[in-house]
């Protein structure tokens, strides 16, 4: 069998990251940092954070629209969001001096806490992650390619780097970090270590970041891996004008849970026109699966489930899709195996820092090696 | 991967990535500062009064097997809760309203504050094409009305 030689992987693991190696940094501590932006956003503002001490029981998502109603009259709730028990709900809703504001309700007291009309930290570095903030154009966006493909980049890097470390089971049992030969060493040491450490995080998030490209590429495509609800017939409307919907978003909720007993809600959609139904999305305690893989969506005027779906009756590509997120981002395991994730994509991050450095001092090395030799044969010519 | 010829190309091309990331602050200030196409005139159809500004100039595009082409729709006057339903599309005439309650684009959706439409097109516009609005209230009247459109999206 052909055996490639330590040259060429050497020089591949360079080509790798080298060429792209700002950019690459640049995702690894966006992603670093977006893995705990409710926890930072929670840290430096209070009004996120979600405070009961009077141990009072969470409101239901229809009661929270309420209290955004009853302040704001002219409120039109779009959206709630709920997300760990320690951070706020969110209702997003416009207003005739608000094209689109997130209302920060406590769940337990039922006070709204801030009224953001801007963009979120947590928005922010999201989309700063995720495609550069490049913009969206009809189902695509650059930076969503640009950040995806360096999926490749990162698969590439750890199987070269495997290939020149060529016992790297060592740095397990007997990790080396040299300290006193000099700074190439330490780093190096430092690069290899990390690496080693880091194999099923870079495994993790380059094989989950290869999905979002597939992803990403058959969104593009029009291809649609999950069914979405259908819309409600035209001649089933009502024929005289309503006060409001027959069913209430309570109800419908009552409907998920009746559906699934184990439905925990973590974003909902309001109906968009009146052929529209209510979008429902939750968990349902599966460790591996995302807050929206339970999906139920019920007819605003009649009371039926028009569609449901749960990890029971996915299909491959869909159970994929719903078990990519919470590994990527690290929050299937809550607040812990968040910091875990923090920690070794700051390794990651460190690892592309660290990898430069050491390409650049071989670069001043070969550099004082080939003045000397040419000095050297100016001297025996003379 | 160390040049021996360590000039200032070998030694800062592996840099030049982080250019990009230039990119993400003008992204960044073009989505805080949005700018549209211009609206288009208000029309009055009914006890309604609706302007149309189209999001952008471009021709439509393909989404779920149909082209369409996205606009923000403002009710200047009128009550949008005495509409059962209202669909857009850009074509020659005003597509039935039994063929577009069909499918599921072509709707308009939103607040009462802005509304949003994906209007129903084809692959390119053609001459003659308007934008057509088609409204219908609770007790079955349809009202419609149209926009001529922008001369640079006709004729491709």
């Amino acid at each position: 069998m052909y055996k490639l030689s330590n040259r060429f992987w050497f020089s591949f693991h360079g080509w790798c990251a080298l060429p792209i190696w700002v950019l690459f940094c640049f995702i690894c501590l966006t992603g670093t940092i977006a893995v705990v932006s409710h926890e930072i956003t929670w840290l430096v503002n209070p009004n996120a954070r979600a405070s009961n001490p009077d141990n009072l029981p969470a409101k239901t998502p229809a009661e929270l629209i309420a209290v955004v109603e009853k302040a704001y009259p002219g409120a039109e709730v779009a959206q709630v969001m709920v997300m760990d028990a320690y951070l706020i709900n969110a209702v997003i809703f416009s207003d005739h001096d608000k094209p689109m504001a997130i209302a920060y309700v406590n769940q337990y007291s039922g006070k709204i806490q801030e009224v953001n009309a801007g963009l979120t930290f947590v928005g922010f570095m999201r989309t700063l992650h995720g495609w550069l903030l490049f913009p969206w154009q009809h189902g695509y966006s650059i930076g969503y390619y640009l950040v995806s493909a360096m999926s490749l980049v990162l698969l590439g890097s750890l199987i070269s780097g495997l290939m020149i470390y060529k016992q790297f089971w060592k740095a397990f049992s007997a990790p080396r970090i040299r300290t006193k030969q000099g700074k190439k060493t330490l780093l190096a040491d430092l690069h290899r270590l990390a690496g080693v450490w880091s194999i099923w995080f870079i495994l993790i998030i380059s094989l989950t970041g290869f999905w979002y490209l597939i992803q990403g590429i058959t969104y593009h495509m029009g291809i649609e891996m999950e069914p979405h609800a259908p819309t409600i017939s035209g001649q089933l409307l009502p024929t005289t004008e309503p006060s409001a919907f027959p069913v209430s978003l309570q109800q419908a909720l009552h409907l998920a849970k009746q559906r699934y007993p184990n439905f925990n809600p973590s974003y909902i959609g309001l109906p968009e026109h009146n052929r529209d139904n209510y979008h429902l999305y939750g968990s349902g305690g599966e460790i591996f699966f995302d807050d929206y893989s339970y999906q139920v969506a019920v007819n605003p005027w009649q009371g039926q489930i028009m569609q449901a779906s749960s990890p029971t009756d996915m299909n491959t590509l869909q159970t994929i899709t719903h078990i990519v997120d919470p590994l990527h981002y690290g929050t299937f395991g809550g607040l812990w195996s968040k910091l875990v994730w923090f920690v070794f994509g700051s390794l990651l991050t460190g690892m592309s820092i660290t990898g430069f450095i050491i390409w650049s001092q071989r670069l001043v090395r070969a550099k004082a090696t080939t003045a000397e030799t040419s000095w050297k044969k100016v001297e025996e010519h003379c | 991967m160390a040049r021996l010829n360590a000039n200032f190309w070998n030694r800062n091309k592996f840099k030049l990535s982080g250019l990009v990331l230039l990119l993400p602050v003008y992204f960044l200030y073009r989505s805080l500062h949005p700018s549209f196409p211009a609206a288009m005139a208000a029309a009055t159809v009914g006890e309604f009064s609706v302007i149309p500004t189209p999001l952008d100039d471009a021709q439509p595009y393909q989404h779920d097997g149909e082209y369409i082409k996205d606009f923000m729709v403002t009710f200047k006057q009128g009550d949008l809760a005495h509409i059962r339903q209202g669909y857009m599309n850009i074509g020659t005439t005003a597509l039935p309203l039994s063929q577009m309650q069909q499918g599921e684009l072509g709707i308009l959706h939103g607040s009462r504050y802005g509304q949003h439409v994906h209007a129903l097109a084809s692959d390119h516009i053609d001459d003659g094409a308007r934008l057509w609005l088609t409204l219908e209230t609770w007790q079955g009247k349809i009202l419609v009305t149209s926009w001529p459109l922008p001369t640079e999206w006709l004729a491709h």
